[in-house]
Formats: C-alpha cells, structure tokens, sequence
C-alpha cells in the first residue's frame, strides 16, 4: 500500500545534490529561512488571565486533540509517550504537563507559540508528525489560552521514550531541516472577506487546530501533504485506516445541519464512525460546540474536489480480480448482513448505516470495508450516540475468500459500481494490528 | 496505537505452564457431553431482567460471548462467560481492556472508544443474565493432587504468603458481589492463561493488584492444578455470587476498593 513515498536511500541521493548552493539557498529561505531556527529564550511564563481563559484553552485543546496523541493507553492525560508508527521507525510525543524537567514546565509562552508555529523547540527541529503546519494558523489569542491551560495541569515527571529511526530519519537536525527544505512551505491564512463569517470560521478549525488534512489529505513523497491532494483522501500511516475525500461532491449527500450533527455524534443515517475517525470523534469532536460543529460543516462542503483523487479513481488497474462469482457474494449478505444493512442496502435510521449509495463502501480503496467485515466495530459513545449498534467479526466465521466476495458484492450491488476486492488485500489486512 | 501482542507476552507463561503437568495429574479425561457447557436455548427468557434489553446493540459481542453471555468456545479458543458475574467486575474488566491493563487486541479493539456509562450499562445488562456456574471439564485427578489444590483453595499456603482462593472468591467459589468473580465454569486453560497473564503483565488490576501478587506467589506446578481442579467445580445452576461485604479479603485489592458501582460514572478517559 505504499506506492507513495521515496525510500530514506532516495533521500541519501538526493541530500549532495541539495548541497548545490543555490537551490539549497532557495529552499532553505522557502522553509522560512532562519526565523525558526531561533527558538527564543527569553521570555515569560504569564500566569492565566482569568478562567474563562483556561476554560477556552482547554476547550481548544479537545478540538487540536492535544490529549490523544500526548497520552499513552491509560496513562496520565498530555503526559505523553505515545507512539507514532511509520516506514522510519517510531516517534514519540512529549510530555505537555507543566513539569520543570521533562514537561513544559520552564517553558516560555514565547517559545510555547514559537514551537506551535514553526515547528522548532529546544528539542530541535521537530518532526512533522507533530501537526506544527496547522497549528501555524492559531492567533496568539488561541495559542495563549493554550498554554494557560496546559499549565494548569498536574505536572507529571515522564520523560518520553527515545525515538526508534533508522538513518538518516533518527539524525533530527539533518533529516528534519532537509524534509523542511523540500516540503514545508509555511502559509499563514488570512479571513476571506469575500466569505461569510460562519466559512472562515470553520476552515479556521479545519486547517488550524482539527488537522483534518493529516488524515483526509492524500500524501506525497517522505510523507508529505502536497497541496493538490487537499482532502482528497489517504491511507492513515501506521494505522490502515483510509480517511475519504472531504469535498463538495463527497459530502453532497448531507445536509450542514445532519453533518454537524454527525461531527459531534458519530452517527447519521449516512453512516456512522469507525476507526480513527472514531477516534477523533470519542476524543476530540464531540466537544464541539454547536456553532463550531456548523461552521466546519459548512466550510469542508464547500471544498472543491482535487484533480488528483479524480485521476486516482480511474487509476484501479492494480487489482487482481481472482473474482469468486458475485452469486456467492449475494449469498453471504443474505445469510449474514441483510438483517442488519438490509436487503436493499439501505440500513436502518441511526442504528445500521447504508451501504448502498455510501461513497465509503464505494471508494477506491476498500480496506475500509474489509476491516470492518473482518473484525467488526462500532461507533464511539458520545452524548448524542450513548448507546452505539455493533457490527458482529467475521474473522473465523467467513473465509478469506467469502469476505473478498461480500465486500465485491456490496461494492457493485445497488449501482454501487465500485470494482471488486482482492482475495490478497483480504488477507493482507487480516494481519492488521487491532490497536 | 501501540501494538499489544497480548498472546506472545503470554506464550512463554503458557508453555511453561503446559510443561510443568504434574505427573499426578492424569490428563485428558475431559468430560464432553452431558454436563459440558450449559447453554441456555436462544430463544429462552432469562429471568427478570431489570435492565433494558441491549441484545441489539451488543449483536457483537454475541459471536464470541453468546447471545445471553453464556459464553462459547470456537477453534480450541475460549471465549468467556459474562453471564450473572458481578456487575463491578465486569465494568472493570472492560475499563482494563480500554485503558490498557488487561491486553487482548481484539477486545482492546471493540472497547477503546466506549466511556463508562454504557461500559455500566453493558456490565448490568450480562451481570443480570442467568450464571453460569457448572464446570466445563472434568479432569481425574489423583488423591494427592486433589488435597494439595484443595488445601490451596480453602486454606492457602502460608509458607508461600498465599491466602486462601475461597477467602475472597467465597465457599462455594461463586465470587462475590461487586468485584470477585466466581472461579467455577471455566475451563483450565482460560484459569491459567488469567494467572499467567498477571505474571507477565498482560492483565492487571488496580493497584495494590492482589491477583498478580497471588498469581506470583503460586508455584506453576500449583498453578496448573488448581485451575484443573477448579474446572472440575460446580456450584448450584445459577447459583449467584454472595452478595457484598460477605468476605473479608485477607490483602487488599485496588479493585475492590476502587468505586465499583457501576451506576457512578464517570466522564470518558480519552
Ligand atoms: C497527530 C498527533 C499530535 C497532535 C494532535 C498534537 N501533537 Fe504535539 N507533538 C506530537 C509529536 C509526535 C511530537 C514530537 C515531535 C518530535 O519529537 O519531533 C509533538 C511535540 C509537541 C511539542 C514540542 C515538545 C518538545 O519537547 O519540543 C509541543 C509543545 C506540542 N507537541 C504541543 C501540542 C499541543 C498544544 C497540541 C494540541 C493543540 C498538540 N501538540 C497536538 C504529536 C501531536
Ligand atoms: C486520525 C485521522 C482522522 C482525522 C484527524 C480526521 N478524520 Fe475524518 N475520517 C477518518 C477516517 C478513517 C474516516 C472514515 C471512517 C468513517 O467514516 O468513520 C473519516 C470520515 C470522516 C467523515 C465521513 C465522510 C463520509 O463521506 O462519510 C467526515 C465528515 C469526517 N471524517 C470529517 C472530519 C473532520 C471535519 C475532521 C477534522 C476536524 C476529521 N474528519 C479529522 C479519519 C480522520
Ligand atoms: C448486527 C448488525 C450487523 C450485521 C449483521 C452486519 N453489520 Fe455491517 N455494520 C453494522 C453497524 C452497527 C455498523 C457501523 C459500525 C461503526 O460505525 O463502527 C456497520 C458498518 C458496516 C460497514 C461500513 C459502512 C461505511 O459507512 O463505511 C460495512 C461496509 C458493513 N457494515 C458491511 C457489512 C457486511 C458485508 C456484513 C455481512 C458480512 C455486515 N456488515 C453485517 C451492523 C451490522
Ligand atoms: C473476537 C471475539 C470477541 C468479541 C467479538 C468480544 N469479546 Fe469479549 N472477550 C473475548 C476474549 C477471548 C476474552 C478473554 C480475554 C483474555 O483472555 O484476557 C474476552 C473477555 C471479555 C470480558 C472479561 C470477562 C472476564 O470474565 O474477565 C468482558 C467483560 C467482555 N469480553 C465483554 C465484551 C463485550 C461487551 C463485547 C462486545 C462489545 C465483547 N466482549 C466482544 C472475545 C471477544
Ligand atoms: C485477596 C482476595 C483474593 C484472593 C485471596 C484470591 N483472589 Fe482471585 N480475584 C480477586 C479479585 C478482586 C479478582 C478480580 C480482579 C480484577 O478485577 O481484575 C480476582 C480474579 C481472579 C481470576 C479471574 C477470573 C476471570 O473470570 O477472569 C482468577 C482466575 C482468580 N482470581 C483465581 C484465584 C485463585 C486460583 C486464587 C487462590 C490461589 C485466588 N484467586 C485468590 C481476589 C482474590
């Protein structure tokens, strides 16, 4: 599945020719040249303003979901110590607590917003896992109140286990200044005075503090996010999961009001979350508060559709079709789905999604769709959804190849017209990790 | 996120297990059949169910656990009963799985975005099914074998620290209500991956985490014994755990002490 990045040994290629003087001048001033390097170390630790201040910080560190990646699986909230998977090995998130040694404790407010928009801490340059390019978009307002709160948290004495990366990606300094030169191209995002209020306001939260894009957006070479693939889709690295294109077309099927409910709820009678927007709903969206749930609906309905995930839907020639007869397929979904996604298909209200007309069970990867049949899931409990349906494992119940011809069946059936599953992407996704 | 490969931290507990057999143990009289596991018929009414019926919502759960809870095994793996265990025991149960004390990846899967209101709900709805308490397996073992487990179980081992099994889990090895799960109906190899797991760290409990202490203190030799003797235990069909406050565990337990009514919830824990 990874057809997109160039390997590390590319890079060592690539690394004397990014020697040449002027092309590497040239990229190191559209990196934003020296600026971010200079972490500043003078400065202030202001105490909070007042409540409200840190209320509002912490409202905004549920929608930038600080806590999800800063937390371990049962471990102290912003803490820190989770890691993060990819082809270069694991990187691990620090400790946000106010602990003097191994958390944010004699941090500056200066070098706070200094981290949260250039990228760059007294660690060094850090690694873009950390979403420093949208953070980039937070007023100091936002980024204050951020760091009003985060001070008000227990201090926790937990330093982060050391990264595990194979070279050059474990030599931070030189690999991550290198993928700054080619890739990071710092934008600052004005309000669009010919858009309503309600617009920017939700593309402020989208390209800001929600990070959408680091699961919606497609990714390009060392895992870039190149501008033309802008929501159009993408595997999720290290976790398997593929996010769908959020865009004008992808989303015409919901109305703002019912996709705002859904950001906040996990659940609509368009289909419900499951695995990491699960996730970002049980931890992080269905704080929203109303308003804001409304503004970020109304703006990713506005998206317009990359050309890039038009060209990857016609792109589906990689597919062995070891095709096992669709009758088979039928068979299976009578005897095993009907009950539950209907005959026709069409789900029932809130507690069963659709699967006909539903672009997710019709997108261009299908890994989706066999995960779920595999090994079952169900929405996250939010105040809207406090008691989510569950979708049965079929792992050990249906055969490889039975699960290859249900999911191809309910890809094509009901004018679904998407092309059929592998028996090989079956069994490749069988060995997923769960968690 | 981070993989919990659950079954390999167990494996080398487990093959140790296997390999200390005692020899007095005679192995493979395993009774299937007549009282092998009672399930109850799929369409039988448990008695009065206070709860709401969740079997729709919890349709995933019934492939492995049974439609009532009753359990099930499939493929040599067992799948545990949850029906008429205390209700506190099995809210944390689920809270383990979710907040990485008890590593099972597939039920890690199924529980990571579900917060304790319904984890309760759920808890209430399986402790209310019929128990499910006569054994699994009948394994014949010898006179000697059979005294020295029930020594351990009714009066423990003080040379090794151990408390009795029954001092906590109750005379009649039905557990007790809210947080001590009965020990009878289940099967050996389930009782001795759960003692091992608390040896390598794949389950724990709150701290101070008696189990693991206990399961640290039993010899493994004592270990396979007394989890084949204990399949071969049966209580009264249905026969539900004591209720509170009935024992008064010898050490203490986090998980007993801890807030176990599952009626108390708390906010999600992301
Ligand atoms: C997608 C996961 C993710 C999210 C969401 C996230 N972070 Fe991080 N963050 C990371 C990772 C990974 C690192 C470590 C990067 C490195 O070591 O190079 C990091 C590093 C940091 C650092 C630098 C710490 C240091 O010691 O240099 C700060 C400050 C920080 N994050 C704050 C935040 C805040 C505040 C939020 C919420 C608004 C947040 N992060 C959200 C993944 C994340
Ligand atoms: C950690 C990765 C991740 C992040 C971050 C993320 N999503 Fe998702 N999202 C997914 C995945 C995976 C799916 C597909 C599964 C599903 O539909 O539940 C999805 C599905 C969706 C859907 C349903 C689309 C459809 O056509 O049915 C919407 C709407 C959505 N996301 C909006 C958002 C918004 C808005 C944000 C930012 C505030 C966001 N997501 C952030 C991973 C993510
Ligand atoms: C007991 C009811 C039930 C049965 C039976 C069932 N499902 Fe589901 N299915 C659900 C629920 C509930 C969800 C939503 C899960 C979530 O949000 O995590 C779902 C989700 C899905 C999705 C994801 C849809 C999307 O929006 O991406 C697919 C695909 C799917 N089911 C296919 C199947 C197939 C194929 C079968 C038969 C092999 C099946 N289901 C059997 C209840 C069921
Ligand atoms: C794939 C099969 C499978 C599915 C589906 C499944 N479980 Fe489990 N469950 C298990 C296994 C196996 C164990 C024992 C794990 C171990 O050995 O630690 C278990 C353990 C449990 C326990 C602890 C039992 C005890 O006595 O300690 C509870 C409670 C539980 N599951 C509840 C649920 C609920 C609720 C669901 C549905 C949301 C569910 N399970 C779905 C396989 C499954
Ligand atoms: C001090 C009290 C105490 C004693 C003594 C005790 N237990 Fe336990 N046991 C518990 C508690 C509490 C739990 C529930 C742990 C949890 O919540 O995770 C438990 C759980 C168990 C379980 C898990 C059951 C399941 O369904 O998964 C097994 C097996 C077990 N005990 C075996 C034993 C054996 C064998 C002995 C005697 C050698 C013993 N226990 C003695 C308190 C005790």
């Amino acid at each position: 599945m990874n057809r997109r990045g160039i390997r590390w040994g590319r890079l060592a290629l690539l690394l004397p020719l990014l020697a040449i003087l002027l092309v590497g001048v040239l990229m190191f001033r559209a990196q934003g040249g020296f600026a971010p390097f200079k972490v500043p170390e003078e400065g202030s630790r202001p105490a909070a303003l007042d409540d409200a201040q840190v209320e509002h910080g912490a409202y905004l560190a549920r929608i930038g979901n600080c806590v999800t990646c800063h937390t371990t699986r049962g471990g102290t909230p912003y803490s820190g110590g989770r890691v993060f998977q990819s082809e270069y090995g694991s990187i691990h998130a620090g400790n946000l607590t106010p602990d003097p040694e191994t958390g944010l404790g004699d941090w500056t407010l200066e070098e706070f917003r200094h981290a949260m928009r250039h990228g760059v801490s007294r660690t060094g340059p850090l690694y873009p896992v950390f979403p420093f390019a949208n953070f980039a978009h937070l007023t100091d307002h936002d980024l204050d109140a951020l760091f009003a709160f985060l001070g008000t948290l227990p201090p926790v004495k937990a330093a982060a286990p050391e990264n595990v990366l194979t070279f050059p990606a474990s030599w931070r300094h030189g690999a991550v200044l290198a993928w700054r030169m080619l890739f990071h191209r710092p934008r600052t995002q004005a309000d669009d005075p010919s858009k309503p209020a309600q617009w920017n306001r939700g593309r402020y939260l989208v390209d800001g503090l929600g990070h959408c894009d680091m699961c919606h957006s497609g990714r390009g070479a060392m895992q870039s996010l190149p501008v033309e693939q802008y929501m159009a889709g993408g595997h999720i690295t290290g976790l398997g999961w593929y996010a769908p294109p959020l865009d004008r077309i992808s989303l015409e099927r919901w109305d703002t009001a019912e996709l705002a409910d859904y950001l906040r709820s996990g659940v609509s009678r368009h289909g419900s979350a499951y695995g990491s927007m699960a996730e970002v709903i049980y931890t992080s969206l269905q704080y929203l508060d109303e308003g804001d749930a409304l503004a970020i609906a109304t703006y990713i309905k506005t998206i317009e559709p990359s050309l890039s995930r038009r060209a990857r839907a016609r792109n589906r020639g990689d597919l062995v079709t070891t095709g096992p007869a669709s009758a088979n397929g039928l068979l299976i979904y009578q005897n095993h789905c009907a009950q539950c996604h209907g005959d026709d298909g069409r789900g029932r209200g809130l507690d069963y999604p659709p699967l006909a007309g539903n672009p997710l069970v019709a997108s261009a990867s299908a890994v989706n769709s066999v995960r779920l049949v595999l090994f079952g899931g169900a929405a996250p409990t939010t105040e809207g959804n406090p008691r989510p349906y569950s979708m049965p494992p079929y792992v050990g119940r249906l055969a490889d190849d039975e699960i290859a011809a249900v999911v191809s069946y309910i890809r094509a059936a009901w004018g679904n017209g998407a092309p059929p599953v592998s028996l090989d992407e079956v069994r490749a996704l069988r060995r997923i990790p769960l968690d | 996120m981070p993989t919990s490969p659950s079954f390999l931290h167990r494996l080398p507990v487990l093959i140790l297990l296997m390999l200390a057999a005692p020899a007095s143990a005679q192995v493979g009289a395993t009774a299937s059949g007549t009282d092998a596991i009672e399930i109850p018929a799929a369409d039988a009414q448990p008695a009065a169910v206070p709860v709401p019926d969740l079997r729709e919502q919890l349709a995933a759960c019934a492939i492995c656990h049974g439609e009532h809870g009753e359990g099930a095994t499939e493929g040599g793996e067992y799948f545990p009963h949850l029906a008429g265990k205390p209700a506190g025991y099995l809210l944390a149960q689920m809270q383990a799985f979710r907040d990485g004390r008890r590593l099972y990846p597939r039920m890690v899967y199924l529980m990571q975005y579900m917060d304790d209101g319904w984890l309760g709900e759920i808890a209430h709805w399986y402790a209310a099914q019929p128990a499910h308490t006569q054994r699994v397996e009948s394994t014949a073992l010898d006179a000697a074998a059979r005294a020295r487990a029930e020594t351990l179980v009714y009066s423990g081992d003080p040379e090794r620290g151990l408390p009795a099994c029954a001092a906590c889990h109750g005379d009649r090895l039905t557990g007790v209500e809210p947080g001590i799960p009965a020990l009878v109906g289940l099967p050996t190899d389930y009782l001795i991956a759960q003692l091992g797991g608390w040896i390598t760290g794949a389950r724990s409990s709150k701290a101070p985490d008696c189990m693991a202490d206990i399961a640290r203190r039993i010899d493994p030799v004592d270990i396979r014994l007394v989890s084949t003797w204990l399949a071969g235990q049966s209580a009264a069909p249905g026969e539900r755990p004591l209720p509170a406050g009935s024992v008064e565990p010898p050490m203490p337990c986090g998980s007993l002490t801890a807030a176990h009514d599952p009626a108390v919830t708390t906010e999600a824990s992301p």
